[in-house]
């Protein structure tokens, strides 16, 4: 809960002025009739339509006080809540851009998306119905009785009386309420979810003649989720009945005991109606209150849910940037005795890794489905750290330096080749802010991406999220690109060259040679051809050296690398 | 950068055809008709007794006034006993518990109607899905049809849940309330019609803006969500080039464009209540000075004051509301023309009438002269004929957008034939059942779909009845059972989209394992190995093997290596069959097969 205070305490002053106009303007509905009341008890009574002009005047400045503080406290509340909905979503962005990629994985993307989307709006649509259903909800309760009290002590006794009454009675529902509306909010989920899995899988569904245990299912979530909603809608409406029975009672009770006390000359006439607004005015207000409350908990639920986000500590820190720089002569990147296990595993990803990845060398990796290449790329990037030895670039521990200042020297092409919308252009521009035409056509004939030149728009093309209007080979080779318009020291290209045909894959790779030919790289690969010339070749097996060697030296030492091999070149030539 | 709002976009859903929509309302709810009659019944006494109630109180009070003022004269001080007044004022209480009672009644019968009616139209749209071809969900993306059964059910029942009530006892309220008032004073009546007019200007001034303002939040909104599913996603890709602070700037603009539209948007429909009562109580302070005059004069009495001005707000609310209700009604309305048209949709053929029935197929399976396009314009297949005989092991080969995965389709009647014939067994298989002809068939796919339950339940996916030990067979034939082993739960390990708890590779053995439970006759495997390793492939290919055994199949493989011992194989090009063929003949015809190879193992 502090998440929210420390969230509006920037607005402070905001807020206070928010609450005050909300409360002026209930104040105003509170005074209106009780001018009215002074209008029949006086003018009426003693035929003076002067003095009704008059209180006819006053009521006319009322109402514009009132309806001025109304407006300006829904505009303030408004303004207010849009700011505080801004602040979280910019404050979980930019910590989930601190997060390493465990750290992500643990909340999952589309968690993520959801805390940073749906559940700030849900707390932002409470803030305003706080400030303006619930909080004024206690001083117009006050104001009420006592207004009620200085016409009459015992009209003031029994209005507090019913006030006490719906408190304590909504103690009580808001709890079965509480629980009600959660199991709504339940059954919607999961019909979203078995909506969504008819539509995604409907082929599945249909080659396994699924359909109709599919319809049940759907007919299942879907019965579950009405009875919800209309046990929810039930309970409003309950709600709703049982404030207008006790504003019925109260009525039937200030005429009764009113006329008596008018009777014996404690009241007037005109007092009745200033009752009876007020009544009307608390009870209506006392249940908007309640409606709120009974959504509060789920609104907290994703308050909890952003403040996990917000108090996750990222694992992985900046380094103190103090140490200089050493020479390191050509050794680029140095895995030394690297060993790399994730927090809720039993075993190591990976074990005792030493090897040195050299300026104008070519270092492949190869290894089957979890055998940890990918690893190896992202404890570069360090968006893992190691748990045991140390990676070195350019002689330097990679923790010791800024996250920032490591990734300069390393241009990463990933194993999905994700592009960002917007041009293709924009794209590039990714890995060098200012560069030239020249540069960015360059860069695509070496990746070998040259069909840009034939698109309509050119480099202006439109890439969609993701890049899902390119093809898969399409995408690689843009993603290549990208990697390249970046001087890097180290160049690390994750299973990149995957759907590329064999052609492609190898003219890349000799226009490849020439560019990074100053550099070192990295290649991690499915495909023996791929790696075929590499000046060593790392053999993976279940997160350790099999084998180090280039091609020739592994296919008369490594059995792992054999096996490999052979898997990939079945057919006469083996 | 920022576009210019599309007016397209801001332009408010108005339905197209009302008078038939609602008509076909009707008929949808036809289940709750009596609902409906029940509520207005109710509606009409409620509203008769509503109209009644202030008449009674006004003689009341006007009985308390006398009373006090006889009372005053004689000296005596006024009270109520049971002869005197008490019985009046228990039948007021009366008049409003009996008022209260309807009331009670139609809420709780409207409670259920709209999620009753949207209940029912859920099942009609799932039902619905099962019966739309494959065509349909090309070409529309999940999130569109997921919305038809989310949002715009939840628009109509918002509108409906409190508002088709509102409506009918509004015409009620209104009519009754204004014959009362002209029955009181016509001035006071004119007063009070102006300042209503006023404020329904005003209303429906506002609620246009409101809506255009909600959607312009809308389309911001939008905006960032995109950005940050994108960001998210490809979340790796900004650090690894160092885009932090620039994506940071992005997403904090993209947020303040969000937070002004919706302070704006929340402000207009906050501001809305505040400007109508502003209104209202202006006139309302006119008829009160008028009314005091009236008075004074002796042409009303105290408890015809009272009343009227029961009755101006019985009548007021309804009358305000009347163009931001007419506004929800008929986006509901638009949101229903959404839903109907989907019902509407063109569904797959009907089925055979007198269907032949072919059960454990030999694997005979049989192209002849088949043509075929998504569109009927444009063909993608002229003419496709091959055969593939029992036990057969039948490759796939070509480039993307060959139509490999179409004759996949084809066979599986996902999709109908233009022309020409499939038969399996020697039967046409347009003359079977799909449901028949699919249970022929066992389906492994690129695309690894699972459904959000125990990996068992996922396995048995095919044949619910399986037992715990036939699913861990077939998952150990699929190499799935070490993987499965190491999670926390094993077996019985929740598959949850979000958590992203195994890889695509590990999902790949599932649905391999998925088929290996079932046994089907006819195999057919699309890229089924494309996100496992080649060595895992090569070990899964043991397995398979064991599987194909006696059984035709028909596999499509982007690495050849895989495909080399087809007994034919069939290299597609543009939606033709260029060649068929065994591995060994097609390398000695030296055509695109050949070059094909070559590339691959050179």
């Amino acid at each position: 809960m502090n998440i929210i205070i420390s969230f509006i305490k920037p607005y402070r002053a905001f807020f206070v002025l928010t609450l005050l106009f909300v409360v002026l303007d209930v104040f105003g509905a509170l005074v209106i009739p009780t001018i009215t009341a002074d209008m029949i008890n006086v003018g009426v009574s003693a035929g003076d339509l002067g003095y009704i002009v008059k209180k006819g005047i006053l009521m006319v400045i009322v109402t514009v006080f009132a309806g001025a503080s109304a407006l300006l406290g829904s505009y303030l509340s408004a303004k207010l809540s849009a700011k505080i909905g801004q602040d979280m979503r910019n404050a979980l962005y930019d910590r989930a851009l601190t997060f390493s990629v465990h750290d992500f994985e643990q909340f999952g993307t589309a968690s993520m998306i959801t805390r940073t989307l749906n559940d700030v709006s849900v707390v932002q649509q409470a803030v305003v119905w706080c400030v303006t259903m619930v909080l004024p909800v206690p001083a117009l309760c006050v104001l009420g009785i006592v207004m009620a009290f200085s016409i009459e002590p015992s009209m003031g006794a029994v209005l507090a009386g019913a006030v006490v009454f719906v408190m304590i009675l909504t103690l009580f529902i808001s709890k079965k309420a509480a629980v009600i509306f959660e199991k709504m909010q339940h059954f919607l989920d999961r019909m979203n979810v078995v909506l969504r899995e008819n539509i995604t899988g409907v082929r599945v569904i249909r080659a396994f003649n699924k359909e109709k245990y599919e319809k049940k299912r759907m007919k299942k979530s879907f019965e579950d989720y009405a009875e919800a909603a209309i046990k929810t809608n039930c309970l409003f409406a309950a709600l709703d009945c049982f404030t207008f029975f006790i504003i019925n009672i109260l009525i039937v009770i200030i005429l009764w005991a009113g006329g008596n006390r008018i009777g014996g000359g404690t009241m007037e006439i005109g007092d009745i109606t200033a009752l009876t607004e007020y009544t009307i005015l608390i009870l209506f207000y006392l249940m908007m209150a309640q409606m709120v409350l009974i959504l509060l908990p789920r609104a907290k639920v994703c308050l909890e849910r952003i403040e996990e986000v917000l108090e996750h500590k990222p694992e992985i820190s900046d380094g103190r940037e103090e140490d200089a720089l050493e020479d390191a002569g050509e050794d680029v990147a140095v895995f030394q005795n690297v060993t790399f296990r994730f927090k809720d595993a039993d075993e190591d990803t990976l074990g005792g890794l030493n090897f040195t990845c050299r300026r104008g060398q070519t270092t492949a990796i190869i290894g089957g489905t979890g055998s940890g290449k990918s690893t190896i790329a992202k404890l570069l990037l360090r968006f893992h750290d190691v748990t045991g030895g140390r990676v070195l670039l350019n002689g330097r521990d990679i923790r010791t330096m800024s996250q920032h200042e490591l990734r300069e020297h390393i241009a990463y092409v990933p194993q999905k080749a994700w592009l960002f919308s917007g041009t293709i252009e924009e794209n590039l521009r990714h890995g060098k802010e200012d560069a030239s035409e020249e540069e960015m056509f360059h860069g695509l004939e070496v990746a070998q991406a040259g069909f840009v030149k034939n698109l309509e728009e050119g480099m202006k093309a439109h890439v969609a999220q993701g890049g899902t209007n390119f093809s898969g080979g399409q995408k690689q080779r843009l993603a290549i690109a990208r990697a390249l318009m970046k001087k890097a020291d180290l160049y690390i290209f994750d299973d990149s060259f995957s759907a590329l045909d064999f052609k492609t894959d190898r003219a890349l790779r000799r226009a490849l040679a020439q560019e990074t030919k100053d550099a070192a790289v990295l290649i991690i690969a499915q495909r023996i051809n791929t790696i075929l010339n590499a000046d060593q070749i790392i053999v993976l097996h279940n997160g350790k050296t099999a084998g180090i060697g280039n091609h020739k030296e592994l296919m008369e030492s490594c059995s792992v690398y054999q096996e490999i091999a052979r898997s990939q070149m079945k057919g006469e030539e083996m | 950068m920022e576009k210019e709002y599309d007016q397209e976009e801001l332009d408010l859903e108005v339905p197209r055809y009302a008078r038939k929509t609602i008509k076909r309302m009707w008929d949808t709810s036809k289940d709750q008709h009596l609902r409906l009659i029940l509520v207005l019944i109710s509606v009409v006494f409620y509203t008769l007794f509503s109209i009644l109630s202030p008449l009674y109180s006004a003689y009341l009070v006007d009985f308390i006034w006398d009373g006090v003022k006889a009372a005053a004269k004689q000296g005596e001080v006024f009270r109520f006993t049971w002869e005197h007044g008490g019985k009046e004022i228990l039948i007021l209480f009366l008049l409003y518990l009996i008022t209260w009672i309807f009331y009670v009644i139609q809420n709780f019968i409207m409670a259920g109607f709209a999620e009753r009616l949207n209940l029912r139209l859920r099942e009609q749209i799932g039902q619905k899905l099962n019966r739309l071809p494959l065509s349909y969900f090309d070409r529309h993306q999940p999130g569109e049809i997921i919305s038809r059964a989310t949002n715009d059910l939840d628009k109509i029942s918002e509108a409906l849940q409190t508002g088709l009530l509102k409506l009918f006892t509004s015409v009620g309220l209104v009519v009754g309330s204004l014959i009362m008032m002209f029955r009181y004073n016509l001035w006071l009546t004119l007063i009070f019609l102006f300042f209503t007019l006023l404020s329904m200007v005003l209303t429906s001034y506002f609620s246009k803006k409101t809506l255009h303002s909600a959607a312009r939040r809308q389309l911001c909104m939008s905006r960032l969500t995109s950005f940050v599913e994108e960001a998210y996603s490809g979340r790796v890709i900004v650090k690894a080039f160092n885009q932090e602070a620039n994506s940071s700037q992005k997403m904090h603009e993209a947020a303040q464009a969000v937070a002004e539209s919706a302070s704006r948007a929340e402000f207009l429909a906050q501001a809305i209540n505040p400007a109508i009562r502003f209104v209202n109580r202006i006139g309302q302070v006119f008829i009160a000075v008028f009314a005091g005059k009236l008075l004074i004069d002796g042409l009303l009495t105290v408890g015809a004051v009272q009343a009227f001005f029961q009755y101006v707000y019985q009548a007021a609310e309804p009358l305000t509301e009347v163009s931001y209700m007419i506004n929800t009604m008929q986006s509901a309305l638009a949101s229903m023309e959404h839903i109907y048209k989907m019902l509407d949709e063109e569904e797959m053929d009907p089925e055979a009438e007198s269907p032949r029935k072919v059960e454990n197929a030999r694997g005979k399976v049989e192209f002849r002269h088949v043509r075929f396009g998504y569109s009927p314009d444009r063909l993608l297949m002229k003419d496709i004929s091959f055969t593939a005989r029992p036990g057969q092991k039948i490759a796939v080969v070509g480039n993307t957008g060959a139509g490999k995965t179409t004759l996949i389709n084809l066979l599986m009647r996902f999709y109908e034939v233009n022309d020409g014939k499939i038969l399996l067994d020697d039967v046409d298989t347009a003359d079977m059942t799909r449901a028949n002809l699919r249970s022929n068939f066992g389906m492994v796919l690129q695309d690894t779909w699972l459904f959000g339950g125990t990996i068992a339940e996922n396995i048995a996916y095919g044949k619910p009845e399986a037992s715990r030990k036939e699913i861990i067979t077939a998952a150990k034939a699929a190499h799935a059972d070490f993987f499965i082993r190491t999670l926390p739960r094993g077996y019985d390990t929740v598959l949850d989209n979000e958590a992203e708890n195994i890889s695509a590779g590990q999902r790949q053995l599932l649905t391999i394992a998925r088929v290996m439970l079932c046994s089907p006759p006819v195999l057919i495997l699309d890229e089924a190995t494309s996100s496992v390793d080649t060595r895992t492939e090569m070990e899964i290919g043991e397995a398979m093997k064991t599987l194909m055994q006696n059984r035709t199949s028909f596999v499509i493989a982007h690495r050849l290596s895989t495909i080399v011992d087809a007994d034919l194989i069939l290299v597609m090009k543009d939606g033709n069959i260029i060649e068929q063929g065994s591995h060994k003949s097609l390398l000695q015809a030296d055509g695109a097969y050949a070059e094909l190879y070559n590339s691959q193992f050179a």
